[in-house]
Parts: structure tokens; sequence; C-alpha cells
């Protein structure tokens, strides 16, 4: 086939949990489709996860599988480190430019050795870690990723050619330019996911400036085994930190920050986070300041009661203020609601924000899709078909949606491809 | 096997059915519950495939205890738990004639979240082995008396 | 594959590999020594260690080793073979061998997690268990795939808004549905309620969108009064059994009997606040629109209609499908507290939150002031989580033992939008919203807890040991209730609040659905409601084949999550039944011709029909019975197994001789 037109039965797009669970749902129900994911590997942020709530599996033992199983599907075909550059309607299907960006590696030959890797001499901030941790300029993009493809960050390459001479089957090619490839689709489904909220956005805690102040998703990789020091350590200084605090709706609920919805998975992954800890660190004070504790889901209640046992302090309380000592340890000023509102500062090792979730992709340009007033994708009937777009064969799902944990994704992503599979027999039937 | 050492602990055999009590044990293990680790536990699809020679011989290769963890009225086999339960009678008359401690066999139902029932057995088990010592020392006696 | 290429057992050559399971292993489990143990075993090929096995790259490493080092045998030790045997089978085939050459050891639930305490016993432990499934692998026998022809027809139990969602979107890919509903009319709980969270849509003028495609669907059949009473069968090939009611009245006596009707019962569509006649329709625009009799309640009395006297008659008929797939759509019921709870059946100013949507519902047009029982009702106080987060040690358990410590997570956003509905049309009425969290989660639900706040309703927070307490006032107070408790948003100061009704936001309890559970064998979790295999992996699939859950039946959900989960229910009923064929493991009984003599105790034992019978055949110039199995009829119980005298009978895959190695190979004494 002509590698730069690919036909196929439908298009989805975005390869995190949501996007994964579509394809598959759709693939294995024999049709073909193209999954277009814009970083080196899949996965999405549920790969960069330690442990996952309510049932304590290790993030990965979860995901990797279905990496694996979307890899190894004969009807799936991932096209990574590729974007959608525009989407025009052929009939009742569309055409998709995509964008297939350099790897500056032969993705054909690559088989993931490592050696370009342990041969490149420069060090770069690990994008995986969040910029934590190092990584080569030339690397796999993470042990489990999807492809096992290297990936050559040409912007810190500094062209010694050392990884050429390394691999052993000559897959570094230095020229590489990017590719178009035309993808003609009868339907589509948009999984692009979400982001963090800025931890930098709330000048009351610091704009991010602050040193042992963290958001929720830098904690994931603290806990998690694959992560960068494989134990938690306060970044400022690497001290085990004996009292950690979680400051809730950090970023949400908040009309200031332009963000007055709940971020719903912001409260179940502190409890989550804080019993972790717990485990790790059995003598450190968790402390968790919240408003509401929204422990909606099945089992979450269950689960919040069990971090209560734990020994877990929850203080409902407003945060006002964070700031810091002189050695560098967080200050929070907080009142204390349930003892007369009365306002008190309290001194803990490490603060982790509980930042909540917006959108990561706007897609209203390219698809024509109604979006809400923050990006998300909204459907025009939210209560009988979620998944649903105004562009009839264009289906969204998953965080692109709105906030939504790992449990809500993957329902909501076998609903999209529910109604996928409902539009392409109903455009097959000529009805 | 003459072996009066008790430095060693009692083996305990969990022969645990999918739908009931491999299930529970895999909850149990959810829930980070300890128990104590002289314990194997091999799946199976329902115990009513063993026979008496099977659990005869069991015991004659060392395992002082055998619980079979079925899924009782939950198995989704029909007449399975019947007669698993046939068997196992048929064993404990086999055991009292080889003068074998009918208590070193259990059957109990265990559902998949039976988290608690799953805990007392084993505890049960344990404490029961610890009075009746290991099954070759009360084989040898057999051997013995005759 | 046949049976010739399978190496007797000591020329396996066996590849064993040990997870760390990013740390859920490895944290107690010390596996590079479990590694170096089973490199002793004279069988293993190759031992060796990973962070997580089941990703791409570990799998891979299998794959490569069986092509590599021509393995013939593979032995994981990872998390429950529930969550990753089907895994490593599909990558032992890649590699080229027969996937039943795999045994999966599981070394995370049954190790690791309850041995955290005695990591020394745990590595152990771990040995042990390898080694069993060492000994167990070297016996395994090649097998193919069981593939029958699977019924293009799902049943949908439950016509609810997540029943009616899963029947459209399984017909939408092509396949037959039927739709059984117990009760005389479709539509479920949302029928009940008026305008909804988050679009504000009137319920029913929704629900009817989805119910006019769904009865227009030529692919789907509805009944309506039906039941699932009996079902035998597996995935694909189901037998059921429907049991239907008659409506008692047809198109032409309908409406005459509907007006003729005089006996009245308490109307379960308005929770009983109205009455209703036993000839009825659950309202006004419902589907079917025909009425129908409630045979419940029906006291067998003639009724007159056109003169005639006429005595209705429930014709019950029973009828039989063969269905591919079944999709479990029963659905919730509010909770009721029991009597004197809140006040509740007591007091007549407490109401539970669906039975004050009625009530606001059946006011016709406009009026002036809101009343209750002819009273004017200017204070409200509405009370959060009843029946719902329950403590242990502080709450009762219910009545059948079982403790509401779930949150049913539509309450909060239903009651707040409920008061912004109600001080939309009666500013002055106050509120007094007694809460523990305020759980507004969605996106779009968070607005009603501001929405409330600027409509000035007053929130007072308990704690969930401390709830609220409803009482009488005293005769000649202003109000005829006072709600009592501690404010923690006002330093625990002890608070009364008298006001005219108490809104009592009462939980989801699952629709009691034990025949079900008992016919199905279907569990269900702590909580009563039905339990999906896992929440990540399969979270709308049960442990049995084929039979999937939708909607409320599994858990609390808002109607946006009921008819997400309905459509992924869809999507896996769509998955099993698209081809029109199902493949199903081999795991069924299999008879050694050489042994068996004809016995027929086999027989004698086996509860499946058809599953094993006596065949005459000839041998050796003989002829002889011998048994024979039918694979597709055998559930692969085992009880033959240990009938037969012979030994001549086996379950593939589940030999009684795997057992027999890895008793011996547990009973070896291990030194570390
Ligand atoms: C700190 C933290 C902890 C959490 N812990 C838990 C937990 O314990 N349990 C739980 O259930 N949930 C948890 N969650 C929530 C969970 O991460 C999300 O529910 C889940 O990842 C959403 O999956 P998704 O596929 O919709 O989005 P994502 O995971 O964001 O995936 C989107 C994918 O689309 C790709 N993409 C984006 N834009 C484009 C584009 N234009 N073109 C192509 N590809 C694109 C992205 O690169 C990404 O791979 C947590 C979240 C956070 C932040
Ligand atoms: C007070 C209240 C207010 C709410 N407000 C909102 C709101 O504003 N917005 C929102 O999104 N959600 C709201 N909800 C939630 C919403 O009602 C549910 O999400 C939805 O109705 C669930 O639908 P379901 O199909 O799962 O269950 P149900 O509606 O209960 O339907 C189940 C159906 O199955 C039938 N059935 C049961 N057993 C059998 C059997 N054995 N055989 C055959 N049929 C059977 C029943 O008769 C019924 O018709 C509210 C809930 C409550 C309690
Ligand atoms: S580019 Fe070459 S050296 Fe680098 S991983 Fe691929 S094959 Fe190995
Ligand atoms: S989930 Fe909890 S922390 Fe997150 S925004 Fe909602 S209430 Fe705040
Ligand atoms: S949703 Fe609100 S009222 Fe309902 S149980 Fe949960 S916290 Fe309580
Ligand atoms: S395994 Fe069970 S179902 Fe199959 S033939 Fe034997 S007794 Fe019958």
């Amino acid at each position: 086939m002509d590698e730069n037109k690919l036909k196929a039965d439908a298009l989805v797009v975005g390869g995190g949990i949501a996007g994964m669970q579509s394809a598959l749902d759709l693939a294995d129900q024999g049709y073909q489709v193209i999954l277009v994911e814009k970083e080196p590997s899949i996965g999405g942020k549920m790969i960069m996860l330690s442990k996952v709530f309510p049932t304590l599996d290790c993030a990965s033992c979860i995901t990797t599988p279905k990496m694996s199983a979307v890899a190894n599907n004969k009807n799936i075909r991932i096209l990574s480190y590729s974007e959608i550059q525009s989407v025009q309607k052929n009939g009742s299907g569309f055409i998709a430019n995509v964008l297939k960006k350099p790897r500056f590696v032969v993705e054909e030959t690559c088989t993931g050795c490592r050696l370009c890797e342990y041969a490149c001499p420069v060090d770069i901030p690990n994008p995986f870690d969040l910029n934590i941790g190092a990584i080569r300029a030339v690397r796999v993009p993470f042990s489990t990723a999807v492809p096992q493809i290297a990936v050559l960050d040409m912007d810190n390459c500094i062209l010694c050619g050392k990884c050429a001479r390394a691999c052993p089957v000559d897959s570094i090619d230095f020229l590489q330019t990017e590719k178009e490839v035309e993808i003609e689709v009868d339907t589509l489904i948009i999984a692009t996911g979400f982001e963090t909220t800025p931890i930098d956005a709330k000048k009351e805690y610091g704009n991010g400036k602050l040193h042992n102040v963290i958001d929720g998703l830098i904690m994931e990789r603290l806990l998690a085994p694959t992560g960068p020091y494989a134990r938690v350590i306060r970044p400022g200084d690497g001290k085990e930190p004996e009292s950690i605090a979680y400051v809730q709706c950090a970023g949400s609920r908040d009309e200031t920050l332009g963000v007055p919805y709940c971020s719903r998975i912001c409260c179940m992954y502190a409890i989550k986070q804080a019993m972790l800890i717990a485990g790790s660190l059995p003598m450190a004070d968790i402390t968790i300041y919240y408003m509401d504790i929204r422990t909606f889901g099945k089992g979450y209640e269950q689960f919040y009661q069990n971090a209560q046992a734990m020994g877990i302090e929850f203080v409902k309380g407003k945060v006002a203020k964070i700031s810091e000592d002189e050695n560098q340890n967080p200050v929070v000023r907080v009142e204390l609601i349930d003892e007369n509102s009365q306002i008190i500062e309290r001194t803990h090792d490490m603060i982790v924000l509980s930042v909540g979730m917006s959108p990561k992709y706007n897609p209203s340009q390219v698809y024509g899709v109604n979006v809400d007033e923050f990006g998300f994708v909204k459907s025009p009937t939210p209560n009988l078909s979620s998944t649903k777009t105004n562009q009839p064969g264009i289906f969204a799902t998953g965080a692109s949606t709105g906030p939504m944990d790992i449990v809500d994704s993957i329902n909501s992503a076998s609903a999209a491809a529910s109604s996928a599979a409902s539009y392409l027999e109903s455009v097959r039937n000529g009805k | 096997m003459n072996e009066t050492t008790t430095t060693k602990e009692p083996k305990i055999l969990i022969l645990a059915t999918l739908s009931g009590g491999y299930a529970g044990a895999d909850y149990v293990g959810q829930q980070h519950l300890n128990y104590t680790t002289n314990t194997s536990i091999l799946p199976v699809r329902c115990p009513s495939m063993f026979s008496t020679e099977f659990y005869i011989q069991a015991f004659e290769k060392g395992i002082d205890g055998i619980i079979v963890m079925y899924s009782g009225t939950d198995s989704p086999f029909k007449g399975g738990p019947e007669r698993t339960a046939v068997m196992v009678d048929q064993t404990y008359k086999k055991m009292g004639e080889l003068g074998i401690n009918i208590k070193r066999l259990k059957l109990a139902a265990i559902c998949t979240v039976c988290k608690k029932p799953f805990l007392k057995q084993v505890n049960e088990m344990n404490k029961t082995l610890n009075e009746i010592g290991f099954v070759q020392d009360e084989l040898a006696d057999q051997g013995k008396d005759k | 594959m046949t049976e010739k290429t399978n190496p007797k057992p000591e020329e396996t050559k066996i590849g064993v590999y040990v997870c760390y399971c990013g740390g859920n292993i490895s944290d107690v489990v010390d596996v590079e020594k479990v590694a170096e143990k089973m490199r002793e075993h004279p069988n293993v090929t190759i031992a060796r260690t990973d962070m997580s096995m089941c990703s791409d790259a570990g799998q891979s490493i299998v794959e490569n080793d069986i092509k590599e080092l021509g393995l013939t045998r593979v032995v994981i030790g990872a998390c429950a073979p529930s969550l990753h045997e089907h895994t490593f089978r599909g990558t032992v085939a890649r590699g080229g061998l027969n996937p039943y050459y795999f045994h999966h050891v599981g070394l995370r639930e049954q190790d690791s997690w309850v041995h955290s305490n005695n990591p020394g016993g745990a590595t152990e432990k771990a040995v042990r268990l390898m080694y069993a499934g060492i000994a167990k692998a070297n016996l395994l026998k090649p097998l193919d795939m069981i593939k029958l022809k699977a019924e293009r027809h799902a049943l949908v139990i439950g016509g609810g808004v997540a029943g009616l969602r899963a029947a459209y979107d399984i017909a939408g890919r092509g396949i037959n549905v039927t739709l059984i509903e117990k009760t005389p009319f479709l539509g479920g709980r949302m029928a009940q309620l008026e305008t909804v969270f988050p679009t504000g849509n009137n319920a029913r003028e929704d629900l009817h969108s989805l119910i006019n495609e769904v009865r227009t669907h030529p692919l789907i059949t509805i009944h309506t009064l039906s039941e699932l009473v009996n079902i035998r069968g597996y995935i694909g090939n189901y037998d059921v059994q429907i049991r239907s009611q008659s409506r008692g009245v047809s198109g032409d006596n309908a409406e005459a009997a509907l007006a003729a009707c005089t006996q009245e019962v308490p109307d379960d569509f308005n929770y009983g606040l109205t009455k209703r006649k036993v000839v009825y329709r659950a309202y006004e625009g419902c589907f079917p629109s025909t009425p129908a009799v409630d045979w419940e309640h029906y006291d067998g009395k003639p009724i007159e209609i056109d003169g005639q006297k006429v005595i209705f008659e429930n014709k019950k008929k029973t009828f039989d499908l063969r269905i591919g797939a079944i999709v479990i759509a029963t659905g919730f019921q509010p909770y009721e507290p029991p009597r004197g709870d809140y006040g509740y059946d007591e007091l007549p100013e407490v109401v539970t939150l669906p039975q004050f949507i009625r009530y606001m519902g059946l006011r016709d047009g406009n009026v002036g002031e809101l009343t209750w029982k002819g009273h004017p009702v200017r204070d409200i106080a509405a009370i959060h989580c009843v029946g719902s987060r329950h403590l242990a040690g502080v709450h009762e358990p219910q009545p059948d033992g079982i403790l509401n410590n779930y949150c049913s997570r539509v309450c909060c956003t239903a009651t707040l939008h409920q008061v912004n509905e109600l001080l939309d049309e009666y500013p002055n009425i106050n509120v007094y919203d007694f809460y523990e969290d305020i759980r507004t989660y969605g996106l779009e639900h968070e607005s009603y807890y501001t929405e409330a706040s600027k409509n000035m309703v007053r929130f007072l927070r308990f704690h969930g040991d401390q709830r609220p307490e409803v009482a009488a006032a005293p005769e000649g107070d202003t109000h005829p209730v006072l709600v009592k408790g501690k404010d923690y948003l006002t330093n625990g100061l002890e608070i009364e609040v008298p006001v005219d009704l108490v809104i009592l936001a009462v939980g989801m309890v699952p629709r009691p659905v034990d025949d079900l559970v008992d016919m199905m064998k279907i569990p269900k979790g702590d909580d009563r409601f039905l339990l999906e295999v896992h929440p990540k992996l399969r979270p709308v699939e049960t442990p049995v084949p084929g039979i999937v859950l939708a909607g409320t039946a599994q858990s609390p959900m808002n109607i946006q999550e009921s008819c997400n989960a309905a459509s992924a229910a869809a999507a896996k009923v769509s998955v099993l039944l698209a081809s029109g064929q199902v493949e199903l493991d081999p795991f069924v009984a299999k008879v050694d011709l050489d042994k068996c003599t004809g016995t027929g105790d086999c027989i004698e034992v086996c509860e499946y029909e058809d599953a094993i019978v006596l065949e005459t055949m000839t041998v050796e110039g003989n002829e002889v019975q011998r048994a024979v199995v039918t694979p597709a009829n055998c559930s692969g119980c085992g009880n033959c197994v240990s009938a037969c005298p012979h030994h001549a009978i086996d379950v593939q895959g589940w030999e009684v001789a795997h057992y027999e190695a890895m008793v011996d190979a547990i009973t070896m004494e291990v030194e570390l």
C-alpha cells in the first residue's frame, strides 16, 4: 500500500486509556482502526501514574497490557509522534491529513535495543518524569513504551554521531524529515485527553516558585516504581519528608483561575497518594486540607474511610496562602472551618497541590466540533449520548469531554466505540 | 521418614475454585490482609474432580492440611458442590481407616469477596495443625501401631 | 498441532519469568532469588525477571526466547491469573507455541500482598509455587479453542434508560435484541423525574426520544410485563425462558376499562403520594400507551364495562429464546428509611427527595404559593446522605446485615438541582441544607452548588457520626417540625431549625435481583450491587462469559453514566456476537478410549444434558460401549473425573496428574 495514503474504518485521535479502549473495542468487532498519537509512545497520562484508585493496582500493570493489546491487534495501526493537521468531509466519511514528525530513527528497522541511548553523551530533563530526572537526547521514551522505537530530540542533539555508530542496525537518520499521510476513514473518535491545571497559576500558592511545593502528577512520578528516584523525597534538597500536606481544589472550583468546575479526580488521587506515602514513609504525618471530600464512585467512599482509619488527617479548611520559611519548608495559612474558622499557620516539609484537569487540546478548529467555554468537547445530548458531537460521524471520549477518572474514561471510550460502530453500520446500510 | 524436628512449618494445601475460593484469595490480597506463608493455593475449576485417592496421596506426600475452598451454592457447575461433598465424605471415612486425623481436611464455601471466612479458614487450619502436629508423624505412629 | 509434537516431560525446555510488578511483588518477594532458584531446575532453559512482564517489552522478551531458545513451555509468576493469563497466552502464541503451553502463577494477590510481614516466607512460597507451576507446565498438552456458532441475538433485561440505550446500540450494530421489562411500561426511574441535571431538559421528553428510537427499530422486540424464569447454556448459546403476563385489557376495551375501574391502590409511580386505579397507565404519554391491570393488587372483582361485567384475567405465557449474550439493566430503587428515621413515615412533613420531585411534578399549573398538606411552605430542610455513607460502629447495618457505607453519587446534585428549581419559582422560601460534603463532582454539577449559594441556601455541615435529627415541634410552635444538629461550619454549634417540610436526600440501593443472581451465577459486591470482573480491565463484564452489566444495577450512577455504561455493555456484546462465532476455552472432559471400559459411572454423575454419553464402537473387531464427550455441552466441572474407576477421564488443561505433580513440588523441601 502507498504509505502516504491510508484507508481504514475508524480513526482514533489520542492514545491514552480512552483512545486505546475505543480502538480495541472497534478492532475487536472487526473494524480497521488507525490510532494517531502525538507523543512518541501511546499510554497517555495513565502510564505515568503510580498505582491507581480504588484497587491500588499498579498503573503500568493495567496500562501496559492494553498498550500491548493495541500494538498486537491486527486491526489496529498506530501512528505515533503524529498529529492531525486538517480534516475534510468526504461523503459520510472523512479525509484526515496527518503530519508524522521525524524521529530521526528509522521506525521499520529500530529494534529498541537502546544502544544509541547508552552511547549518547547529552543528558536532558526527562519529559516522562515531568523533567525531574534526566534522560538522553536519543532514547526509547520509557521502558514500557509502545512502540519500542527510539526518538531523537534534535533540539538538544549535538550531532556527535555516537548514536549512529552505536546502532547495530543503522537506524539513526539525522536527515529524516516530516511526512504527510492522508487517511480516509468513515468515522472519527477524539480522545485527546487532559492536562493538569498549571501549578504556577495561583499567586497565593507561590506561583510554582516555592521549593517544596509540587503538584499531584509529580507526586505520581515520585511514587511510581519507574519514577526518577523510586522514592518520595523533597525536590528542594532531596530530604525525606516527615510531614506532607495536600491542598485540595488547587486549580479547580476557583472562578479566579477560570476553572469553576470540580476536577473530580483530585480528591481520590490525593487520598490514594496519602495511603501510598503512609506505606512507604510510615513515620510521616499526612494532612489533607479540603473543602469537600468527593469520593463518589464505586468503592470510593470505603477507600476514604480506610484512609481515615489509617490515620491520615483530614482537615476541613480553606488554604488561603502558602509561603516558605528560611529552611524552604512550606507554610500554609489555613482557615480551620471545623474549629470556629480560626486562622492558623502550619509548617510542613512538603506540600502537594491537588491540581485539576483541563483539556489538552482544543479540537474545534480542525474537526469543527463544539466545545464548551473551557475547551472540553460538548455533546448536544450529554445525558443520553455523551460521546456524540455536533458533527455526525465524529465522537469524543475520555477526559477530552470533561474531567474523568479511569473507570469513567473506559466506559466512555467503549460507549464512543459503540456509537461509532452504529454510525459505520448505518452509513454502510445506506440508512 | 522419621523426622521429629518442629522447626519446619506444617504445609497447607488450598484447593480453591476459580469462581469462589481462588477469587476470594485474590480479594484478600487486594485488601492487603496478612496470613501465613505455609499456604499453597492451587486454582481448580471444581473440586468434584478429586477422588479420595488424590487426597490420601497428598497426605502421604506430606501435606499436613487441605482446605477445599469450593463455591458452595454459588458454584457455576451443576452438581459440582454436591459431588465434592460426597467425595470429601468418602475421604473422611478413608482417613479414619488410615488413622489420619480428619481435621486435616476441611471443606469450606468461600465466595469471591469472602475475606473474613478465608482468613478464618486459614487461621483455624493452622491452629488445628499446631495442635495435632505433622501428618508424617501421624502416619509413622500408625506404622508403629501395626 | 498434534500430540506428537508434545515432548516428554523430561525433554521440555521451560522459560520461567518472574515479574517485579513495578514493585508490587518485588517489594516483598526477593524476585532475583526466585529466578536464581528456578535456574536450578533441570527443565528450565532460562529464568528471567522483569519490571513488568505484561508490558509490550516484557512480552517481547518471552516471544524472542521462545523463538531463539526453542522453549517448549512458559511459566510466568506475576499478578493474579484472572488479570493477565489471557494476555500471556497471546504472547506465547505469538512466539509460535500453542497458547496452552503456558502456566500462570499468581505471586501478587496470593503472595506479596498477603505476606508483607514475612518477606522471607513470601520468597520461599514464591519458589514453591513456581516449582509447582513448572511441574504442571511439564505435563501440559497442546489444546485448541472450541469454536461455536454464536446466536446474533442479545437479551436486555430491564427497560430503564440504561436498558433502552444498550438495546438501541446493540441493534445499531446489526444484532437482534429482545428487551424485557418487568413492569407494564418502559422508562424505569427516569420517567419519574421532572427536569434533570445537567441539561435542565424534561426527563420524560428525553426518555421518549430514546423510547421512540427503540420501539421503531426493526431489530428490537420489546416484551413488557416479562421476566426471565430460566436459563441454560453458555455464551453464544443461552437458552432462556421468559414469562410474560398479559395486560388484562386490550386496545378495544382498554379506555373503557380504565374509565370504569374503581379499585384504587397507592400509586408507586408517585411513591405513594397519590392513589391510582388498578387498571392504569404509569403516566400520561407512557409507552406502551395501552393501560394494564396491576395484577398484584387487583381484587379479582368484576368491573362493569359498557353494561357488561368483566373479570380481568392474567393470561401468562412463557416462551423460549436462543440468545448469544445478556445485558442486565435492572436498575435501582431509592433507599427507603425505616419508620421513624428522621421522622420518616411518622411525621407527615418528612418526604424523600424522589417523593418531593413527584410532588412538584404533580402540581398543575402555576400555583402562587407552595403548600404541603394544605399548609404554606416557608422553610425547608434538606438532609443529605440518608441511607448512604454509613459508618461501621456508628450506624446500624440494614436488615440484610449490610452497612450502606457507599456514596450514592447522584443525591447531592439532584438535591441542589431541586432546591434551585424550587427557589426560582418561590424565591421567598428558606432552604437549610444539611450536608457532610457536597459532591457536585461532574463538569456541569458544581454550578448547581454555586447557584444554590447565590440563592441564599443556608448550608449546615454535619459530621458523619452526628447526623441531624428530626422531631415534631411542640404544640403551638410556628412550624410543625424541628431539625436539630451540630453545624460544623460554625464550630459545631448546636442548632435547631424549625421547618415546614423536610426533604431526605435518600441514596440508591439496587433493585432486588436475587432470582437473576441465582439463575445466572453472577456475583454481588459487598454493597449488594452487581459486581464487575475488574473496575478498569473489564468494567461492565461479569465473570460469566456473555453476561454484562448496564446502569445502576451495578452501582449508583446518573443518567449520563448509566447511558455510557450501557453503551459500553453494548460494545462488549457487539464484540462477542459481531462475527457470529465465539471461542471457548477447551477445558472440557476428554475420555481416554484406551482406558475406558464403558462402565458408565461418568454418565451417572454428569448433570449436563448430552455432555457425555455411551456410544457403541468397534474395538479390535468387538462391539463395545465407550464414553464420548460433546465439548459444547460439557461444562468441564470434572464430576465424571472422580467417578471413573479407571482414571479414563480428565478435564483438558486441568488434569489430575497436574495436581499430583504440583503436590509433589509443594511437598519438596526448598532451601533458599
Ligand atoms: C495526578 C493524577 C493522578 C491520577 N490518579 C488516578 C487514579 O489513581 N485512578 C484513576 O482512575 N484516575 C486517575 N487519574 C485520572 C486519569 O489520569 C485519567 O482519568 C485518564 O488518564 C484519562 O484518560 P484519557 O485517555 O482520556 O486522557 P490522557 O491520558 O490525557 O490521554 C490523551 C492522549 O491523547 C494524546 N493527544 C493529545 N492531543 C493530541 C492530538 N492533538 N493529537 C494526537 N494525540 C493527542 C496525548 O498525548 C495522550 O496520549 C489521575 C490523574 C492525575 C492528574
Ligand atoms: C431522586 C433522584 C433524582 C435524580 N435526578 C437525576 C438527574 O437530575 N439527572 C441525572 O442524570 N440522573 C438523575 N438521577 C439518576 C437516574 O434516575 C438514574 O441514573 C437512572 O434512572 C438509572 O437508570 P437505569 O436504567 O439504570 O435504572 P432504572 O431506571 O431503575 O431502570 C431499571 C428497569 O429495569 C426493570 N427491571 C428491574 N428488575 C427487572 C427484572 N428482573 N426483569 C425485567 N425488568 C426489570 C425496572 O422495572 C426498570 O424499568 C436521579 C435519581 C434519583 C433517585
Ligand atoms: S535507533 Fe538503533 S541503537 Fe537506538 S534503539 Fe533503535 S536500533 Fe537500538
Ligand atoms: S475532586 Fe476534590 S479536590 Fe478535586 S476539584 Fe473536586 S472537590 Fe476539589
Ligand atoms: S451524593 Fe451527596 S448526598 Fe448522596 S451519598 Fe454522596 S455525599 Fe451523600
Ligand atoms: S466434565 Fe462435567 S459436564 Fe463435562 S462430561 Fe464430565 S461431568 Fe459432564
